[in-house]
């Protein structure tokens, strides 16, 4: 337990530098310290134990907040541990104004790990899962992917869609993929989604009716990389684009 | 070959290193012999790269199957229904491979329908079978294996129609090569038919696939003969797991056309400019990795061209299976000129070369058929409209008028035409000396279609060495235990020239063989 608060401290100081730069009107003096302490006495953070000046954080149009803690939020922006569609989430919410392009604040600044145990919000109980070394940095990755990247995530992240929107409730590990049944929940029913993209020309040249029968979203659909027309891999003189290709790729 | 080299290299190294690790008594003979070579022959020595045996396994199955195509499902139904625990692992994130995409046409002396017998189209047997599949491969075919197919054709077929709920088409046709009329069509004109009956059968048996799942290295200890194949290392998304089989692996990936390297290696004439109807998956790494474990290869440089496939991106479409089918009936092949180049009963890299002997600028050249044929060639009328609607098919009332459309002169077309009508009439073709048969169409009513078509790389005839138990050989001619191969990714069945039509029934039937066999295969748990 103490070499976690250790490592908390240490990647917070750090994740401070960086934080600081971008927000320096509502942070508080020290929230590196400030997250140790709370971390250490299991007293739950929230949003003072870093911004001094809270209220100043909230949107003007914002409705007031009872509370220092944050159940004063979560009341309203739920936290999202169910895995449906909420798209003003707690976690949509927080996770982009703390990752860049907005912040950089690393994710222990926040959030309690204990390697293969447990993962949860520093001074919360509960555990949403138990990373291990791989899976922290792989998370981490992928959430600064979706917070900024050029891919399927970010479109998704923009439009108010978190981790578990796709994952559902347990955190994701690495064999994951998202079943068709996921995507189809908001971007479905199929008949629509094959009507959507039926070619004006050809019906049978449409990308959701493959001749290869039921695919997988994911075969073109890549949240956390390049997004490719699979169908391109062998008709090349097809003119099909995709979504979350790139920003160098049409 | 390079990397091959290179691996030699390593391993040498690797096997002085540890040698050096077991004592002083081995360090003075490395000193002294300058290091130990890479010897696969000698047992428990020899390794065969710089790879150390998984310390655990991820998981554990009794047969492991790589590739999800005709042979590998058809190996997985077989294993999983003798009570293994079978799994099929694909690299690509859709299943089935090239068969999935493939034109659906099947080579058979029979089956439950008896479409031959029932529509008066002469006789046949798996031995007839057998002669033309020997004579079409140049007699480079390993007799044994040829046996395998014609004789598992039959069963597999019917097996496919009664327990997967495949549909065939109510014809059959004779093809190049073949002296009979055996081809049968697929109602879904691809493969698909077959590979979902085949995965149908093989999940009801209790096999599982698992796609995204690129095998990147065989685990055998050594290549004592004795010493079994004892599981593989696969890549699955960010992560490399290292997978158990108790009993067998079977190699079931296909072939290498869409390796250029490992192409040209093996067969320099097939440049990068020419098509491929391959699906981008088809990159022989099973091959190099068996070979790496001591398996032996044959025949490596037959690599088959289908003639027919759509000039511009070189894919195997619906269209591009006609020209293949008509030959039995009368269709006819034309170059741009308006000429006929070849017999078109003629195999297909003789079919393949005549136009590419054309000379620079003779492609397209052109299938002419009428509506006559349509149906009997297998084909479809919703398919031809499919096809006209996408410039692929071009339909004439006339030949003059299909000869302006397709941009050829009317006059050679017709000639052509007129010619081939009356050879039909004949019984005999002076020009190519094609065998007439009294079932082929003269093209005297319309409409008449054209389809335009050019060689692109198809199909390996080579591969790894088996027996006719689907058994992989070693380099010495010995078996591998615990490892099987079956599908385009062996070789010797078709020798230098595959039939078309006969990639079906090999792949099921040696699949069905690999997969009855590795159940069988004493578990090593």
């Amino acid at each position: 337990m103490k070499k976690i608060v250790l490592l908390a401290v240490a990647v917070a100081i750090i994740a401070l530098g960086y934080a600081v730069s971008d927000q320096d009107s509502v942070l508080a003096a020290n929230p590196a310290k400030a997250s140790a302490k709370a971390a250490k006495s299991s007293t739950p953070i929230s949003c003072q134990t870093c911004h001094a000046d809270f209220s100043s954080l909230i949107p003007e149009n914002h409705p007031p907040v009872k509370g220092n803690e944050l159940s004063a939020c979560t009341a309203c922006h739920a936290p999202e541990l169910t895995g449906t569609i909420d798209k003003n989430a707690y976690s949509v919410r927080m996770h982009l104004a703390h990752l860049p392009p907005k912040g950089n604040v690393d994710c222990l600044v926040c959030h309690r790990w204990q390697e293969g145990k447990s993962f949860g919000l520093t001074g919360a109980k509960e555990s949403w899962g138990a990373p291990n070394k791989e899976e922290m940095e792989l998370m981490k990755e992928i959430f600064t992917g979706w917070a900024a990247s050029v891919y399927m995530d970010n479109l998704h992240a923009k439009a108010g869609i978190s981790c578990a929107n796709c994952h559902g409730k347990e955190l994701p590990t690495f064999d994951v993929t998202v079943e068709n049944t996921r995507c189809l929940a908001c971007h479905g029913p199929m008949e629509a989604l094959v009507k959507k993209t039926e070619p004006p020309e050809f019906k049978d040249r449409n990308p959701h009716q493959s001749h290869l029968g039921d695919i997988a979203c994911t075969v073109c659909h890549k949240a956390h990389s390049e997004s490719k027309v699979y169908c391109l891999g062998c008709h090349q003189n097809f003119k099909m684009t995709i979504q979350g290709a790139g920003e160098t790729k049409p | 070959m390079m990397t091959e080299n290179k691996d030699k290299r390593d391993n040498r190294t690797q096997v002085s290193r540890r040698t050096v690790l077991k004592g002083a008594v081995a360090l003075s003979a490395a000193a002294v012999t300058g290091g130990f070579a890479l010897n696969l022959a000698a047992p428990g020595l020899a390794e065969a790269m710089v790879k150390k045996l998984p310390a655990k396994w991820d998981e554990t199955w009794d047969v492991v199957i790589i590739g999800s195509g005709f042979a590998g499902l058809a190996a997985a139904a077989e294993a999983a229904g003798a009570g293994s625990k079978a799994v099929v692992l694909e690299k690509m994130p859709t299943y089935g491979g090239n068969s999935i995409i493939n034109g659906g046409v099947y080579a058979s002396w029979d089956s439950k329908f008896h479409y031959r017998q029932k529509l008066n189209l002469g006789d046949d047997s798996p031995k007839q079978h057998a002669t033309d599949t020997l004579k079409g491969g140049d007699y480079y075919n390993i007799p044994e294996l040829v046996d395998v197919m014609v004789n598992g054709a039959e069963p597999a077929l019917n097996w496919m129609i009664d327990e997967g709920g495949a549909q065939i088409r109510e014809t059959v046709t004779r093809a190049g090569g073949h002296t009979a009329y055996r081809t049968h069509s697929a109602v879904a004109g691809v493969g698909r038919e077959y590979t979902e009956a085949l995965r149908k059968i093989a999940e009801k048996r209790g096999a599982k696939m698992v796609l995204n799942s690129e095998v990147t290295w065989i685990w055998r200890k050594d290549a004592e003969p004795a010493s079994p194949v004892l599981g593989i290392e696969v890549k699955r998304g960010r992560r490399v797991l290292n997978i158990k089989a108790t009993k067998a692996v079977i190699l079931a990936s296909g072939g290498f056309s869409q390796d250029l390297k490992m192409r040209l290696a093996h067969n320099p004439r097939l440049v990068a400019s020419f098509n491929c109807t391959n699906q981008p998956g088809s990159t022989g790494e099973m091959i190099r990795f068996a070979q790496a474990v001591g398996a032996d290869t044959l025949q490596m440089n037959f690599i088959q061209l289908y003639p027919f496939a759509e000039p511009e991106t070189g894919i195997l479409d619906t269209p591009a299976v006609y020209p293949f089918n008509g030959p039995g009936y009368g269709i006819v092949y034309v170059s741009k000129e308006g000429k006929r180049f070849v017999n078109e009963l003629e195999r297909r890299d003789v079919c393949a070369f005549a136009q590419i002997n054309l000379g620079a600028g003779a492609k397209p050249t052109y299938s002419i058929f009428n509506e006559a044929m349509v149906l009997k060639m297998g084909g479809s009328n919703k398919e031809v409209e499919d096809g006209i609607a996408k410039g692929r098919f071009i339909k004439a009332a006339s030949i003059n008028e299909l000869a302006d459309k397709i941009k050829i002169p009317a006059a050679a077309l017709t000639e052509t035409v007129s010619k081939h009508n009356q050879y039909i009439e004949e019984g005999k073709d002076p020009d190519f000396s094609k065998p007439m048969t009294k079932v082929m169409i003269p093209l005297t009513e319309g409409p008449f279609y054209a389809v335009a078509q050019w060689p692109a790389i198809h199909h390996c005839m080579g591969g790894v060495r088996i027996d006719a138990q689907a058994q992989v050989i070693d380099v010495f001619g010995k078996i591998i235990p615990g490892l099987f191969a079956a599908g385009e990714v062996a070789g010797g069945v078709h020798g230098s020239n595959r039939l078309g039509s006969n990639a079906i029934p090999d792949a099921i039937a040696f699949g069905r063989v690999a997969g009855t066999n590795a159940a069988k295969a004493k578990s090593r748990t």
